[in-house]
């Protein structure tokens, strides 16, 4: 129940400039998700918060309270790891109650707040056992009660969700989110997993290389994202990038893209600034190319691979000389096979300066 | 001859054994006998075969053995093999092969020893090897004469006597008095006399001038009464005067000797041989007269070395020659030349004005030939402790000397009447048959021959260590425990049933805690054990835990450091902090004397083997520095096995790293350093070396633990195997039930743990 300031932060290791200036920012109450691929920074970013690692630069602040050189347990954060970092030697019960006992809560609020922690994870049963005596879910649940239980101001979760199978995921997904609702404390998760990221985020951080490459609603970023790189994590399948030139419209006042090879151009909506002649990235989500008419399209894809997904089929092909997938409904796109020449309408696309991968607008 | 007619022999000598010598003895002998089959070559038998002659000579009297032999082959003599052997095995090498008809025809031995190797039957009245009885010094002769016999040649003699620092002193008082009362002349920190005042064999000397030995008339204890009492006495005034260290050993007599802090010194030949060349001015006159004996001079004890011959090599014409020719007096005269020994011969003239062999040979007129009876072993234990503890001032000369008697009369007091072999023969009989009855029945029922071809491949994989335990492990453990049920010496014991296990529970008729008694000596050895575990676990687990941190610098050169002390041999390490805490020359001292001297305080030395606290300490510190590495390195690697995130975890719940300490890293390496500990324990219950070596025992055997407890009874105290057995069945069966309550607790645990996990198992079946 706290706002989480981050300004200014770095850290080094040696030589290895891990985080190279992050500036964030956390709302009371909101569920901040820490994106990013491995190497980026974002669990050094979180550790940082929890307390385990010193910033080199910078200063961290809960609400009011400047917490830089703070030692973990004097900032009232709770943590839950990825490997869950259960005590081995203390049965579910103890280790529930290991931060409360170590605080001198007198035993009666242990047992009560214990037994209330347990009744909402479901862990009643479990209380005596000890953790090698658990599934990978029960352990999951218990690390989470450990947090719970203690009630703290800040929540940071650490790749929680990576030790579980695909369903178990899923549904423990859910099941984070509605504790945070509830308990309404705020939290920051790290993992590099983009539909935890858009699933669970209030406000979410894509981290690149130790900076802080995009910030916003998960929507919004992922409707408009800033760079090509936030643009490619984002989105499964991952955007379609193709190479392109800008050309004027011959005969027009509008520009046109020459992409990859040549072979195929498209016409391109107004950029402020843009004119013929640019490096571009023409990037498209597979998702915004659509089947149509014969003719009608903007691009015709010749298909040399197909993914069957059900609701969905992933169509792949080149398209002048770069891979592309399609993404089309199944009630549509029956009976596209291999060899196929499918005419696709591109509903959105973006466009990316080759140079500096910032997002042309 | 074979063995057959060695053993046939004892039973017609001795027709009251009914069970004719100990199991060991005969499984041993039945070996050996086997092996000697197998190499199809027994050495008696050839008659072309060397004359086997054993020794324990070193440097120049060797030489001077190897020149006789050397002439006596030159002159037509059968042929000589020659073998060196340690000093200290001899008399075990003897007696493990003279009885099976092998080893030596003829050995060199000191006169002492012919009580015990008679009772054993390794040595034989020499015959027509000794000839001309006017050639020999008296007292030689006497000292090999036993029941009107002669058992062997006497060679030479040897005794202590007096060596005189002549930078020190020109004229030599003619009384020991006389000596202690130059020492107020004398420079600072030189002693007027240097002697192993604490040692019995050293005090015999004394006690020679005031009429008494150490082995009193038919094998009492001699060390008691009136002489007793007033040697030691005197030697009390000779401390309180200063002019003799309290606590001097061998070593340290030679080193003061050697660096001018001793005007005189009381020691043997040896002495001038580990003085070689020095810069000391010495020389060597009699021993002084005692004014407290009225005039009485002092007589040391004389050993006599002779040639001995072996039961079938007295039967040999050739070698009753050549002991003959060894003993002659050409030998005697290439002896001295060679070796500067003082003969044992009267018709050979000493070196004109070698006041050396002089001085030995007018020492040797007035010694005491030590005692040859087995019982003179028995006696030294009990004088020493007398002694100590009378120049602790624990008790008074009469209570010590009384005490030490009574010591000698309980260690030789009769073994326990024969008992019937019946029950045993019984209960073996019924476990055979119990053993035989489930084979038949496992063959009867019919899946014993499939079992047996299926498993066979693995048999073959097992067979060799199935083997080789059983040769090293088993068969040791099962004649250890057989002996435990035999009394007396190996030669003459009998069965006696569980009488020496009744003995040892009972302490003996004594108290139940006095002295040396089983149950006090079992509470020195827990706490022992205990405060040893707890050190080496503090010390061990620190330091784990400071090595495993992996910001610490040079880490693997501390790592490597620390380790050394378990990689020296224990015994060299004993050695070494026994010396440190030597009360006047030790390295403890020498750190005290520095901090007087740096900061003005006036601490005393620390007298350690004098007191239960400061030795058993000792031995403590000695320990610890040997057994820390084991549980550091048991520590560091279970270190490995706690997980860094767990750490944090309890890092962000609040814990301070003292609490992550004891709350966490120690609960999850416990189960890992439980088994170490166990170890630990066993070793440090059983360890021997550093008891041994370190305190000795001191004072006056309250540091002893069980183990060294045993082996005093099997090694200095009348050879009394079965019962030094009865002692270590006793420790076996006490460390074997600790550690089956060991594993029969950490088998409930897993149980209880497995049983979690298969329940745990079903539940998340259904639902995670």
């Amino acid at each position: 129940m706290v706002a989480v300031t981050v300004s200014q932060v770095t850290k080094r290791f040696g030589a290895t400039e891990v985080l190279k200036g992050i500036d964030i920012q956390v709302p009371d109450g909101h569920f901040a998700v820490l994106v990013g691929p491995s190497g980026c920074g974002k669990s050094t970013l979180l550790r940082c918060l929890a307390g385990l690692e010193e910033v080199t630069s910078g200063s961290l602040t809960f609400g009011e309270r400047d917490v830089t050189s703070l030692q973990p347990r004097d900032r009232d954060v709770a943590m839950v790891f990825q490997s869950y970092a259960l005590y081995p030697h203390l049965s579910v019960r103890e280790n529930l109650a290991f931060g409360l006992k170590l605080r001198k809560t007198d035993a009666a609020t242990i047992k009560a707040r214990v037994d209330e922690v347990a009744e909402m994870l479901g862990l009643g049963p479990l209380l005596g056992r000890l953790p090698k005596a658990l599934s990978g879910g029960q352990r999951q649940r218990v690390a989470m009660g450990r947090a719970i239980v203690r009630r703290p101001a800040l929540f940071l979760f650490d790749e929680p969700l990576s030790n579980l199978d695909a369903a178990l995921r899923a549904q423990v997904r859910v099941d984070i989110r509605k504790l945070h609702d509830q308990l309404g404390a705020t939290s920051v998760y790290v993992t590099h997993d983009q539909v935890e990221a858009m699933t669970l985020a209030d406000v979410m951080f894509v981290l690149n290389g130790g900076v802080v490459e995009q910030s916003g609603r998960p929507l919004e970023v992922y409707e408009a994202p800033a760079s090509r790189f936030v643009a490619g994590f984002l989105g499964s399948p991952a955007m379609n990038f193709i190479a392109a030139t800008t050309v004027a419209e011959p005969g027009g006042e509008g520009l046109r893209a020459r992409l990859g090879d040549g072979s195929v151009t498209i016409a391109l909506p107004p950029r402020d600034g843009l004119g013929a002649g640019r490096s571009v990235d023409v990037g498209v989500r597979p998702h915004d190319l659509e089947l149509c008419a014969q003719g009608e399209g903007d691009i015709e894809l010749t298909v040399d691979f197909v993914e069957l997904l059900g609701p969905e089929i992933h169509a792949h092909g080149v398209l002048a000389g770069t891979k592309v997938v399609a993404c089309i409904e199944t009630s549509a796109g029956a009976g596209i096979g291999i060899g196929a020449v499918i005419p696709l309408k591109i509903r959105r696309l973006h466009l990316f300066d080759r140079e500096s991968g910032r997002t042309l607008r | 001859m074979g063995k057959r007619g060695i053993i046939d022999g004892r039973e017609n000598e001795e027709p009251t054994a009914r069970v004719p010598g100990p199991a060991y003895a005969r499984i041993a002998s039945l070996l050996v006998g086997a092996a000697t089959l197998l190499s199809a070559a027994p050495a008696s038998a050839d008659e072309d075969a060397p004359i086997q002659l054993w020794h324990a000579y070193r440097g120049a009297e060797e030489d001077a053995l190897a020149a006789i032999v050397a002439r006596h082959e030159a002159t037509g003599g059968a042929p000589v093999e020659l073998l060196a052997l340690p000093y200290d095995a001899f008399g075990s090498k003897l007696g493990a092969s003279i009885p099976l008809g092998e080893g030596p025809d003829l050995y060199i031995d000191s006169h002492e020893r012919l009580g015990d190797y008679r009772v054993r039957e390794i040595v034989a009245p020499v015959g027509d090897a000794f000839e001309g009885e006017e050639g020999f010094r008296d007292n030689a002769l006497a000292a090999v004469t036993l029941d009107g016999e002669i058992w062997g040649v006497p060679l030479s003699q040897k005794c202590v006597a007096l060596y005189v620092n002549q930078g020190l002193l020109r004229e030599v008082p003619a009384t020991l008095e006389g000596i202690a009362a130059l020492q107020p002349g004398l420079p600072e920190g030189v002693f007027a006399l240097a002697y192993e005042a604490q040692g019995a064999y050293a005090h015999a000397a004394l006690l020679g001038a005031f009429g008494g030995s150490m082995l009193g008339p038919e094998d009492s204890f001699g060390f008691v009464g009136e002489p007793a009492i007033r040697s030691l006495d005197l030697v009390q005034s000779l401390i309180d005067r200063g002019a003799v260290p309290n606590d001097a050993d061998g070593a340290l007599v030679t080193d003061l000797f050697r660096a001018g802090k001793a005007a005189t010194a009381i020691s043997g030949p040896w002495l001038a041989a580990d003085l070689g060349e020095t810069d000391v001015d010495y020389r060597v006159v009699q021993l002084p007269k005692v004014e407290a004996a009225g005039g009485e001079p002092m007589r040391p004890m004389l050993t006599v070395e002779a040639v001995m011959l072996s039961p079938h090599g007295a039967q040999k014409p050739e070698v009753r020659a050549l002991a003959k020719l060894l003993a002659s007096r050409e030998a005697a005269e290439i002896r001295q030349a060679t070796a500067h020994t003082l003969t044992a011969r009267s018709d050979v003239p000493l070196p004109e004005g070698d006041a050396f062999l002089r001085a030995f040979a007018d020492q040797a007129e007035v010694a005491i030939p030590m005692p040859s009876s087995p019982a003179m072993r028995a006696t030294w234990e009990p004088a020493n402790r007398a002694i100590k503890a009378f120049l602790r001032g624990e008790l008074d000369a009469a209570a010590a000397t009384e005490g030490a008697r009574k010591r000698f009369d309980d260690v030789r007091r009769p073994p326990p009447p024969p008992a019937s072999p019946t029950p045993l023969i019984i209960v073996v009989g019924l476990m055979l048959l119990y053993m035989a009855f489930g084979m038949v029945r496992a063959a009867r029922s019919g899946d014993l021959g499939p079992a047996l071809r299926r498993s066979l491949p693995a048999y073959r994989y097992v067979a060799h260590a199935v083997i080789a335990i059983g040769l090293l492990v088993l068969v040791p453990l099962i004649i250890g425990a057989a002996t435990s049920l035999w009394a007396g010496r190996p030669e003459t014991g009998h069965y006696v049933g569980l009488a020496n296990f009744v003995d040892i529970l009972t302490a003996r008729g004594g108290p139940l805690l006095a002295t040396g008694s089983f149950y006090l000596v079992l509470l020195v050895t827990l706490l022992w054990t205990l405060s040893n575990v707890v050190l080496h676990l503090a010390l061990g687990v620190s330091l784990g835990l400071i090595l495993a941190r992996p910001t610490m610098k040079l880490r693997g050169i501390y790592r490597v450091l620390l380790i050394i002390p378990w990689a020296v041999p224990n015994y060299v390490t004993a050695l070494a902090w026994k010396g440190m805490f030597h009360r006047q020359f030790g390295a403890v001292t020498g750190l005290i004397e520095g901090l007087n001297r740096a900061f003005g305080l006036s601490m005393e030395p620390i007298a350690w083997f004098s007191k239960f606290s400061t030795a058993f300490t000792a031995n403590l510190a000695t320990n610890v520095w040997l057994g820390f590495p084991f549980m550091m390195v048991i520590t560091l690697g279970a270190l490995t096995a706690v997980p860094g995130d767990v750490l944090e975890a309890a890092e962000v719940d609040g814990a301070t790293r003292w609490q992550r300490l004891w709350k966490v890293t120690l609960p999850i390496i416990r189960p890992t350093m439980l088994p170490a500990v166990v170890l630990g324990a066993i070793w440090t219950f059983n360890m021997f070396n550093v008891v041994f070596l370190v305190s000795g025992g001191e004072p006056d055997g309250t540091t002893d633990i069980l183990v060294s407890e045993a082996y005093r009874w099997a090694f200095t105290r009348e050879a009394q195997y079965g019962y030094a057995a009865a002692y270590a069945v006793l420790i076996f069966l006490m460390l074997f039930s600790v550690t089956r309550l060991g594993e029969w607790r950490a088998k409930v645990k897993a149980d209880r743990e497995a049983a979690a996990v298969a329940e745990a198992v079903a539940a998340s079946g259904g639902a995670h």
